[in-house]
């Protein structure tokens, strides 16, 4: 293969990773040469850089991590056991559908997080409002994506399985789980985003602790390059996350790529 | 007796529904006077009369009128700044590969992080007043809105594309002809999507930093344990978010009845 | 001799919701013999593959009776198997597993299983494609697993509901031998759904045509072409004259379906 061939075929990535590169490298130049810094309003790379490693190596940031991590965990696998059968059966009858869906639209409509002052005030401060605050956001997309898919379960393929003999329980496990499975993973990357929402809601309002915490901590302090390091790091694990959750959707889906938009 | 059956096989969705959230209603104004409820919670509970009756004593004393004054105001600058850059970009994101390439790094990593992570940064730089909301309605809007537009432009139909350059079109006439109105449900889904992510925004938003607006108005009852009044906020919220995303959605199956991929889910 | 198929008086009646109830059969009887290869014709919504679906046991008649070796059909059995117009191959499975499906449903063990699943795989002519996807195959391939699923299971009855009519027409042809070979080598009995004429013509022992909507049989025309049957049959006057007995009878169904569309 040539070089221009190449270029097209990675081209994507090239021009990302060009562009990514090529501001950082701006951002820095420009306010070392060019701007004078005014640590209390901004801050530049280098800077960033050296509080990075100060927090991979010796600061709060793991501990924060893992503290904001627990009560995500919890409160998303409480999302995953409550949101999927509640969809499933969504999806399966219609009726559950009519009842149920009027008022889960109108609550998933409503910023929940408007309640969050009220659930701490109620829970309190701690783990438990924020796991309650993850679960209120994450559960929706795990309810709709769900009852989405079940729904949408190709109805021949249900009869196929029946004409080979196929039993209630063969129908659920061979047919309508698999068939499913991609819209929830779908949910799961939507969720993420939700849940973080949520975490962070609980921690910029009242906490002490928790990565959210840091974040308004530095802010309220001035510490610009902790600040911007902290949000760098969420950054990534949500990339991360969702980036994960897409490559997993297709690769349990390789026949509906090209159908979901992001 | 007959009549009444099939006005219910009409209806049964509506009925349904409806009868579900009418339950739902009833169940949490009576239950408080039925139950006795642990002393902890009765603190700060409240019922659906009382929450109507608080707002209409917050109209009638002139004290809701300007919160809600300055969260809409938040709301519709930042959602309008939102599809003035996002349709645009989405746009030319979509036509060049170039520009996709360059900028696709940066839209994933925000798109993928929740944008209040910012709003402390936005506060150092704006301060408490209308801005800093503003801009995290912004950001929140603009990303439906932007990467629906560019999925509506790129996946516009090649052979039509063809069809219309073979009658001698430029670049301008082709988006204009073939690529814009096929564009349209797409744009349609953001918007709905966009209008969601902006009422979070302003809620989120005002609730830490801020002095006025119906964000701030729910945190402050909520930590002088006024529940009814942070009901009223949050069932203003779900009221505007069904108003605003209710017309859209009829817009919205109306366009995607001939482009049923682009209703995709949330 | 107990005829394999017996249908006797089979009514059906779909009731939707709000919305008018349609006469899909209306006292359909009709006797397949064992071994036998049979067609079905007749026009659009005549009730063909309505009936196929009574016969497979998805599908409860409102009326009359459907016997296999003199015993009611209550429900799916393993006797019968159906090939499907649209395939219906579990897209997340691989076309070896795909073939299995009915074996594992009846609860056979994998080890016998794969066996008999690569003697098929091998009978179809898809060695090398054991492990792949439906979504990587062509339309013809598709078909070739769902004719092999169906035949996994060892049925009496073969039922296929226009198997080949989503393929292009020279896939189609071959599938056509390649189905005349598979039957006359494993003798099984074929009830066979098309639009075709010609395939109907050239497949069959004998055609039935169903009448326009409520269907029941209006004609049964018995092919006398010599088996095996090969491409150049199809080229026969003795062949072209089939054919227009079984268009005349189709047609006057075709005029009473155009009628009773308000066309």
């Amino acid at each position: 293969m040539g070089f221009k061939e190449k270029y097209y075929e990675y081209q994507r990535p090239i021009l990302g990773m060009a562009s990514v590169v090529g501001l950082v490298i701006l951002w820095e130049l420009v306010f070392t040469y060019l701007i004078p810094l005014n640590p209390f309003f901004f801050t530049k790379p280098s800077l960033i850089a050296v509080a990075f490693r100060e927090q991979i190596f010796g600061g709060s940031l793991w501990s924060d991590l893992v503290i904001s991590s627990k009560a995500f965990i919890s409160g998303f696998s409480l999302a995953i056991i409550v949101g999927i059968p509640i969809g499933a059966v969504m999806g399966w009858r219609r009726r559950v559908e009519y009842t149920l869906d009027p008022f889960l639209t109108a609550l998933y409509a409503s910023p929940l997080v408007a309640l969050a002052p009220l659930l701490i005030v109620v829970l309190g401060v701690g783990l438990v409002p924020k796991v309650f605050l993850v679960f209120l956001l994450a559960v929706f997309p795990f309810i709709f994506n769900t009852a989405a898919g079940v729904r949408a379960t190709d109805r021949l393929l249900i009869n196929v399985v029946r004409s080979f003999g196929g039993r209630e329980k063969d129908l659920y496990l061979k047919v309508i789980f698999p068939s499913t499975l991609p819209y929830i993973v779908a949910g799961a990357r939507i969720a993420i985003g939700r849940g973080i929402v949520g975490i962070l809601v609980g921690e910029f309002y009242a906490a002490s602790e928790g990565i959210g915490f840091a974040i308004s901590r530095f802010g309220d302090t001035y510490m610009l390059p902790e600040m911007f390091s902290a949000i760098l790091v969420l950054m990534i694990v949500a990339v991360a996350l969702t980036e994960g959750l897409r490559k997993l959707e297709v690769v349990l889906a390789p026949w509906r790529v090209g159908q979901e938009a992001r | 007796m007959n009549t009444l059956v099939s006005v219910y096989r009409e209806r049964e969705q509506t009925i349904l529904g409806g009868g579900f959230i009418l339950l739902l209603i009833l169940a949490w104004e009576f239950i408080p006077s039925l139950v006795s409820l642990p002393r902890g919670l009765s603190l700060f509970f409240t019922t659906p009369l009382t929450v109507v009756q608080t707002f209409y004593q917050l109209v009638v004393e002139n004290k809701i009128q300007s919160h809600f004054y300055i969260s809409a105001i938040e709301f519709a600058v930042g959602l309008a700044m939102a599809i003035a850059v996002g349709l645009p970009l989405g746009l030319v994101m979509g036509r060049s590969r170039t520009v996709d390439g360059m900028l696709d790094p940066f839209v994933t990593a925000f798109n993928a992080t929740p944008r209040l992570i910012f709003l402390p940064l936005f506060i150092l730089w704006l301060g408490i007043g209308i801005w800093s909301k503003i801009v995290i309605v912004f950001i929140g809007a603009l990303f439906p809105l932007l990467i629906n537009t560019y999925e509506g432009v790129k996946n516009v139909d090649r052979v039509l594309v063809n069809v219309v350059r073979s009658f001698g079109a430029n670049e301008w006439q082709v988006m204009k002809v073939v690529v814009l109105p096929n564009s349209v449900p797409y744009i349609i889904v953001g918007l709905r999507l966009a209008i969601g992510r902006a009422l979070l925004g302003v809620v989120v938003g005002e609730f830490f930093g801020a002095s006025k607006g119906l964000g701030f108005m729910i945190a402050s009852a909520a930590t002088n344990y006024k529940a009814d009044v942070v009901f009223v906020g949050v069932a203003i919220f779900m009221g505007l978010a069904l108003l605003l995303t209710l017309p859209v959605k009829k817009i919205e199956s109306k366009l995607t009845r001939w482009r049923p991929e682009a209703a995709k889910t949330f | 001799m107990v005829p394999c198929i017996q249908a006797r008086d089979i009514t059906l009646t779909f009731k939707p919701k709000n919305r008018d109830p349609v006469a899909a059969l209306k006292s359909l009887t009709l006797d397949v013999s064992q071994g036998e290869f049979v067609s079905i014709v007749g026009p659009s919504g005549c009730g063909k593959s309505t009936f196929l679906n009574i016969l497979l046991g998805l599908i409860k008649p409102d009326t009359g009776e459907m016997r296999l070796n003199g015993k009611q059909i209550t429900g799916p059995g393993q006797e019968r198997a159906m090939v499907f117009q649209e395939f219906g191959l579990l897209p997340w499975r691989t076309v070896l597993a795909n073939i299995e499906l009915g074996l594992e449903l009846k609860g056979i063990q994998p080890s016998v299983r794969r066996e008999r699943g690569m003697e098929l795989i091998k009978m179809a002519g898809l060695i090398g494609f054991e492990n792949h996807y439906p979504h990587e195959l062509s339309g013809g391939m598709k078909q070739r697993v769902g004719l092999a699923r169906a035949l996994a299971t060892d049925p009496e009855v073969l039922l296929m509901d226009e198997p080949f009519a989503a393929l292009d027409a020279q896939t189609r042809d071959l599938m056509q031998a390649e189905l005349l070979q598979i039957w006359d080598r494993a003798k099984k009995t074929v009830i066979f759904v098309t639009h075709s004429i010609e395939e109907a013509a050239y497949l069959s022992d004998r055609v039935i045509v169903i009448s326009a909507r409520p269907g029941r049989t209006k004609d049964i025309i018995k092919i006398h072409l010599p088996r095996p049957r090969d491409y150049e049959m199809r080229l026969s006057p003795e062949f072209n004259e089939i054919k227009a007995g079984i268009w005349s009878t189709l047609k006057e169904e075709l005029i009473t379906k155009r009628a009773g569309d308000g066309v």
